[in-house]
Parts: structure tokens; sequence; C-alpha cells
């Protein structure tokens, strides 16, 4: 595989040197890949992005796109000579220009530059609208003259800064959608910063998780669901109890100490037939949610824990269980 | 040892490899054009060290006591009055229903289109002997009322009257983005008007008065023309009397360096007491318009009246004296010398306008472009111009350009002075002063343009200056014209640094109108003072409006 993107030992802090924003980070992305940067806001993502585009200059280490060093301590090429595309997360279309002057900004240098422009106009359905300035447009149009305008140029890696998140809960999902089958189709390396997980597990080939500027964790979807290396990767995912000395009690639950161990709230069941460690506990509340509801509980030792469900719980007390396939352990 | 040695070199081999990768050209132009602007605090800063002239010990023995008194009466009472017309005028019309509010609303603008030392001629003239306070007084057969106003009360009047809309401006913005909503919370508290206003708004609004009385102050500072003409004595008269009557640089460099202190100190109280205090910038989304406390009609009328007393004594009454006066003798000044002496004003303004921009807009751009945060501060400092008081700029100018002009003839390369004694000091000097002016309304209308737009453009392919001429230029079009409007009359309008940098054929109309005033023909220049009010009334117009599209 062809990597198209080498990120060396890279750092960067600002405040001079009082706020660490990213710590030491290493990877690479492969040649048509999607990748995802996922973490809390303040987790370093944006400045890595920034980095990577060439409007932050690192304090350590090197960046290497196409086998080229881009940045290093001795010298950064400044973004226009990156051939890299953008989209942020406002947009940033240019006000003062239509659709289609926005999207031949980057083809100066080319000549058939109108022809380009509607071609990628069309590759993202907004051909009709090209006269139109960015105030005329839906949200999720500018997203599209945005991604058009940062695919013209026909970059050799592709930086998304939260694509979705100016976008309501309904039009996200068909837009994520529309949106990823456009890159697949251009066969372009993206990287995209998100800190939705449910963006990246649904697109990415590959995802990053940052925490505190640190790289914790780069694996495929389903193995950082499963195999996450961390509580705080795992909480990312899907909401985690940490099963403490507490918990493996009232449980019984035979685990090592040495070990740190967590049990998603999902998988903790109401239907204990089949569980391995079952204890019962009171409930202390209930929230309906629509399609399920959230049970607070009260262990007999005291523990509080909580669970969801779909169905219906009748009375004050029930029994709860879970398997020893569904506990996550890691080294901490 | 050894290996801790070899990891401190690393470190310092790490720092200057960064550094000569993140210098670039643009922290060059920005550390040479804050040198530029720091020429005048420089050579004052550099000159003390030859000593003071022989009257020095004169001065500080006998005058300079009264120096200070008659400043720190002036800024106690200037601070007194503006507060007073300031506050209360901005609280009224942000708060209260009355008639012509909307008008009343920018009239208390308008003093500022006046120079305060043409208020003071009109007011000297306007409680003098035949004046219209004693034809006033006559009409009633009270003989020889006057009222002498000549003195340092009379000034510090004069002062507060043509300069309180700096206190007016800056506290209405306060009530109007957010002192009202914070009333409202507070009345839902249970708490009456008159409490949450006592309690809440004016401690809340401190911050932005202040930022309104340190401009006053600054001014205060600044004038000339008024204390000359009032016999006040102050540090800027010392300046003068030192520089031209007793012909001792080194006596004036000595009271321009005292100043400078006393400013930079008011800047630092301004500082100091916005320390923690956050709140003055917190944007509240106040979208909606703030409804107004409708009274009883004659309490309206109250209300308004009282507004109204700003605005008359501020514009009215000295415009009514200047017409009376232009009206008497404008058959002797209104000729065609007159006429090219405007166009010599308006195109020293047209220039100094036009550089001024540019400057702000290099600084603001190159400072930007520049990638060393130390660099990026330090660009702040270049906005400080504005509160060194135009003689000192004019004298920290005078005396680099003489002798950079003195060694060019040296050298053989002109055979007249070149820089000192012509335009070029003088435009140079009015860009020191009044690039704050410019950079303000630069800064904040780029400040409008989200940096992605820029870094968008970037990473499409453009460079700096491509990306500001295609993108960031048609963006603050807006912000340039005020920029450019606001130096225009302020250079129309300034006295002192003028009066000591102009070349000696050239005039403007504020050094005519004070050379009228000066010789004993205080009538005769109501006609150049007139021209001056009402080139200035177009743009205190055309910055309401732009104040009230803000809102």
């Amino acid at each position: 595989m062809n990597k198209i993107l080498e990120i060396k030992n890279l750092s960067k802090s600002f405040d001079g040197g009082k706020a660490q924003a990213i710590d030491q980070v290493d990877f690479y992305v492969n040649q048509g890949d999607i990748c995802a940067v996922v973490g809390e806001s303040g987790s370093g993502k944006t400045t890595l992005i920034r980095l990577i585009a060439g409007l932050e200059n690192p304090d350590q280490g090197k960046i290497i796109i196409k086998g080229k060093e881009v940045s290093s301590i001795k010298k950064v090429l400044v973004p226009e000579k990156r051939n890299i595309g953008m989209v942020f997360q406002e947009y940033a279309l240019f006000p003062h220009l239509n659709v289609l002057e926005n999207v031949m900004y980057g083809l100066a240098k080319r000549k058939d530059k109108k022809q380009r422009a509607e071609e990628v106009l069309a590759l993202v359905g907004l051909k009709e609208y090209k006269e139109r300035y960015a105030h005329e447009l839906s949200g999720g149009q500018q997203q599209r003259v945005a991604l058009a305008r940062a695919l013209a140029p026909e970059p050799s890696l592709l930086i998304l800064d939260e694509p979705f998140s100016n976008l309501d809960a309904m039009m996200r999902t068909q837009l994520r959608n529309e949106i990823f089958n456009i890159i697949k189709k251009t066969g372009v390396t993206a990287i995209f910063v998100t800190h939705d997980t449910q963006d990246a597990l649904a697109v990415a080939d590959e995802i990053l998780i940052l925490q505190n500027g640190k790289l914790v964790q780069k694996d495929e979807a389903s193995k950082l669901y499963h195999k996450p290396q961390s509580i705080y990767v795992a909480s990312l995912f899907g909401n985690t109890v940490q099963l403490n000395k507490g918990l493996k009690n009232a449980f019984r639950c035979p685990l090592k100490e040495d070990c740190c161990h967590a049990i998603r709230n999902e998988n903790i069941s109401i239907n204990v037939s089949d569980c391995e460690f079952v204890t019962t506990a009171k409930i202390i509340k209930r929230t309906f949610l629509g399609t399920h509801s959230q049970l607070l509980l009260k262990l007999d030792n005291g523990e509080n824990l909580s669970v969801v469900t779909n169905e219906a719980v009748l009375g004050d007390e029930l029994k709860i269980g879970f398997n020893s396939n569904d506990i996550l352990a890691f080294d901490e | 040892m050894k290996q801790a040695g070899s990891k401190h070199i690393n470190s310092l081999l790490e720092s200057f490899f960064k550094l000569k990768r993140d210098i670039n050209r643009w922290s060059f132009a920005t550390l040479f054009i804050l040198l530029i602007i720091a020429v005048p605090v420089f050579t004052i800063g550099i000159k003390l060290f030859d000593g003071p002239g022989q009257s020095w010990l004169h001065i500080s023995d006998y005058l300079l006591p009264s120096y200070l008194k008659n400043s720190f009466y002036l800024a106690i009472l200037c601070s007194i009055i503006t507060i007073l017309f300031g506050v209360s005028s901005a609280w009224l019309v942000t708060r209260y229903h009355f008639p012509f509010r909307k008008a009343l609303e920018w009239l208390l603008i308008i003093p500022l289109a006046i120079p305060s030392y043409i208020v003071a001629y009109a007011y000297a003239g306007f409680f003098d002997y035949g004046g219209i306070y004693a034809s006033f007084f006559e009409v009633f057969e009270i003989a020889n009322a006057k009222l002498d106003i000549m003195n340092v009360f009379g000034l510090a009047f004069v002062l507060s009257i043509s300069l309180f809309p700096y206190v007016y401006v800056s506290a209405r913005a306060f009530f109007l983005n957010q002192a009202i909503s914070l009333l409202e919370a507070s009345r839902l508290l249970g708490v009456s008007e008159r409490k949450s206003f006592v309690k809440l708004i004016i401690p809340l609004a401190r911050p932005a008065v202040v930022a309104g009385l340190v401009l006053v102050l600054m001014e205060v500072l600044n004038d000339y023309g008024a204390a000359k003409y009032f016999g006040v004595n102050t540090f800027t008269t010392g300046i003068f009397r030192s520089w031209f009557s007793l012909e001792e640089p080194e006596t004036a460099i000595y009271l321009s360096a005292l100043l400078l202190i006393l400013v930079f100190g008011l800047i630092l109280i301004e500082k100091w007491q916005r320390r923690k205090i956050q709140y003055s910038s917190i944007k509240s989304a106040n979208t909606k318009p703030n409804k107004k406390i409708i009274l009883p009609k004659w309490q309206q009328f109250l209300i308004c009246f009282t507004v109204l007393i700003p605005v008359v004594l501020g514009f009215f009454v000295p415009v009514w004296q200047l017409l009376i006066w232009a009206f008497k003798t404008f058959t002797q000044v209104l000729n065609p010398s007159l006429f090219w002496l405007s166009l010599q004003s308006f195109g020293i303004a047209f220039i100094t306008a036009f550089f001024t921009v540019l400057f702000a807009l290099v600084l603001l751009y190159f400072s930007k472009w520049n990638k060393i945060t130390f660099i990026k501060n330090a660009s702040k400092l270049g906005v400080l111009g504005y509160a060194i008081p135009g003689a000192v700029v004019a004298i920290g100018i005078m005396m680099p350009t003489l002798l950079i002009d003195k060694w060019l003839i040296n050298q053989g390369l002109i055979t007249q002075f070149l820089i000192n004694g012509t335009l070029i000091a003088l435009v140079y000097a009015y860009v020191v002063r009044f690039l704050a002016v410019a950079y303000q309304p630069l800064e904040s209308s780029s400040l409008k343009v989200n940096n992605s737009i820029p870094d968008s453009s970037k990473i499409l392919g453009m460079g700096n200056f491509k990306t500001f001429y295609k993108i960031e230029f048609p963006l603050i079009r807006a912000g340039m014209l005020s920029a450019f409007i606001l130096v225009f009359i302020d250079t129309l309008k300034e006295l002192p640094l003028t009066l000591i940098l102009k070349p000696y054929h050239v005039n403007t109309l504020a050094v005519k109108a004070y050379e009228f005033a000066s010789d004993e023909m205080v009538m005769q220049a109501a006609i150049p003072s007139l021209c001056i009010i009402l080139t200035a009334l177009i743009p205190v117009i055309f910055l309401n409006k732009l104040l009230l599209k803000n809102e």
C-alpha cells in the first residue's frame, strides 16, 4: 500500500509551551483510505489537521505528504504549495463570490477551469446553483459547495474539519452518506475530524483516537469497538462502566486485580437466564427515552448502576447480569 | 552532566532552527514599521540624556507646579463633567422614550465635530463684553454682565463640553448591548429600577465609562489651542513655550517626557481597572429591540430637555456664536486665499488618510502573516501613538528628521532639507499619531472575516498577497472607508502637531483659525472654523449610521 501521509513524532504546543495541543503523534494514512480523527473537544484534533495543512508550524517531528517532507523544525512548506483540499467546519465559502467562482478559485492555473468546476459541481449535484451566493444556500448545499471547491484542484489529500457539526440530526445521516459516496467516487484520500463516533464508525476505514494531544489508538471501526485499549476509548463509543471492586464483588465476578475491566451498559442484560454473572438490584429511577428506557439501579452492596432496556420492567426489584466475553480488559 | 549539557545544546539548537524556520519577511517588515512609529518616543528617551536646558531649573521651580496643578484640576473637573453629561444622556436615550429621542441619540455625538480650541474661541466670545451672554442680560437692563471664563475652570468646562461624547458613545454601547437584559433580569428578581441602576448598572458600566474617560483625558492633555487662548499653563503650552519662545529643545524634551509618563500612567490605570473585569466584553445575544420606558408626557419633556442641554452647550451655542462672527466678517475673510487654504488643508488630510490607512493595513496584515508570536503581540504597541500628545510626537520627529537631512546634505545627496520642514515630516507625524484611528475600524472589520476564509484561500493555492487582494480586501472595504474618513477628519482638526511641523509656505484651516484667534482677530477665525466643522459633520453622521447598523 502507498502511504499518502506520514506523521512522525509530531508535537505542537501553544502559549509558549503551556498548552500541549499535540503530543508526539505518529501515524500514516494509506492511499484511498478514509481516516477519522476522533476525540473530545480540546483533544488536539483541529490542531492536528491545521498542522497537516500547513496552517500551524510544529514544535517537533515531521509531516510527509506523498513522500515529500512538508513540515519539520527546519522548514515548513506554505499551505498554498501542499496540494491539500480542506473543508472547514463553517464551510468558509467566499461570501462575495458565487458558487461557480468559489469552485473555480483553486483552479487559477488551469486552462479548463470552468469546465472542471462545472464537472465537480455536477458531481455534488449543484450544477443548477452555480450563479448563487453562499447566503442563498442551505447549510447542506454550502457544505457540498465547500466539498466541490476542495475537490476541484484534485488534491492528494482531503481534510474535513467537523463536517457535520453544523447540521441538524435529521439531515446529518443523509448528508454524511452523500458526502462520503462522492469522496469514495473520486478515490481521494481523506482525513476527517469529528467528535461524533457514529460518523466515524459509519464511514471511516480507520479511526484515530486522540486524548489530550496523544494518539491513544488507531484501528478499524470494529476493532476499536470490541477491543478498545483504554476506558477512554471504550466510553467514546458508548456508555461504559468500569468494573470496580464493589461491582466485581456484587456480580461475584472473579477478575484479576492487576488489570482494569469495564462493561458497556448496553451489554448488561435483564434477561439473566444465559448470563454468567448475575446480581439483584433495586430500581431507583426509570427514564423513558422512546425506543428504550433507562433504569437507574442500586445494587445490594450500595453501588449504583444504570442499564438500558426496551422491555417493560415490572416491580421494584430485578436481576441483572452479563457474560464474560463482553468484558473489556485494558492494562492500566 | 555531559548528557544534560548536550541536551541543553540540542534544545537551544532546536529553538534556533524553529526561529529560523518561522521568521519571514513579514516579521522583519512588522518590526520595521513598529520602529518607524516608535521613533518619536525613542528620540525623547535618548535626548533625555543630553541633560535639561538652561531654563529647566526655573521651569521646574516656578512653572512645573502650576502645570501639574492645572493638569490635575483639568483632569478632575473634566472627568466629573464628561461623566455627568455622557453617562446620564446615554442612559436616558437607551432606557426612556421621549420626543425627538432618535434625533438626539445622534445629535449627542456631534459636539465631536468641533475641535475644542474652536469651542474655546466661541465661548470666550460668548461670555465677553458685547457677547451673546452680555446682550442677553442687557435686555433685562443688567449692565456689565460678564462671566470670566478665561481660567482653568472655564477651560475645563469648554473641554468637557466638546469631549463628553467619548464617554457618551462608550457608555451607550454598553447600555445598548448588555445593560438592558441585565436590568430586566434584576427586575424579575424583585429589585426596583432605581436600585438595579445603582447596584448593578453603574458598577458594570465602569470599564466602558473609564475607557471613554481615558480618551477624554488624552485629548485634554493633548490640547494646546484652548489652553493657550484661555491663558492656562499646561504641559502642552509649556512645551510650546520652551520650543518657540525660549528656543530650548532640551527643556521641551524634558516636559514631553513628563507628559508621556502621565499619559502612559493613564493607560496603565485603564488596563489595571479592567484587569479581571472581562464582563464588559461579554456578548449577549440581545437581538430584540429593547423596550423603552414610557413616562407621562411632562416627564418625557423633562428628559428631552435634560438631554438637550449638552447638545446645545456642545454644539449649538458655539456654532451660533461662530455664525454671528462669520456673518460679520465674511466680506474680509471669504477670498480666493481662503479657498486655496481649504484646498491645501483637504489635500494634506487626504494624503495623510491614505498613508495612515495603508500603514494600518500593513501593520495589521504583516503581523498576521508573520509566524512569531512575540512580534504579533508587539504589533499591538503600534497603536499607542494616539496616546502621545501631538506636540510630543512633533518634537520627537523634528529632531531625527533634522539629523537625517543634515547627514544627507553632508553626503552631497541633496542640497536642501528633504524631510524636515516638508510635508514628508508632517504626514509622517500624522501617521504616527493617527495610526490607531485607522487601525481600530480595520481590525474590527477584519475580525468579522472568519479566519477559515483566508485559510481556505491559501489552501486553494493563493499566497498572502493574492489572498488579501482577492478575498480580504473586498470584505473589509467598509472598514477601510470609515478608517479613511476618521483619519481625514482628525487631520483636518489637528492643531499642536501641525503648528510645529508644518512647512513654512503651507497652511491649514486649523492653523489659520488659530492664527486669527492669537492675533486678536477671533471673529475672523469663525469662517475657517465653520469650514472644519462642516466637513467634520459629514463623517460624524456617517459614523453614527455605522454604529446604528452594528446594533
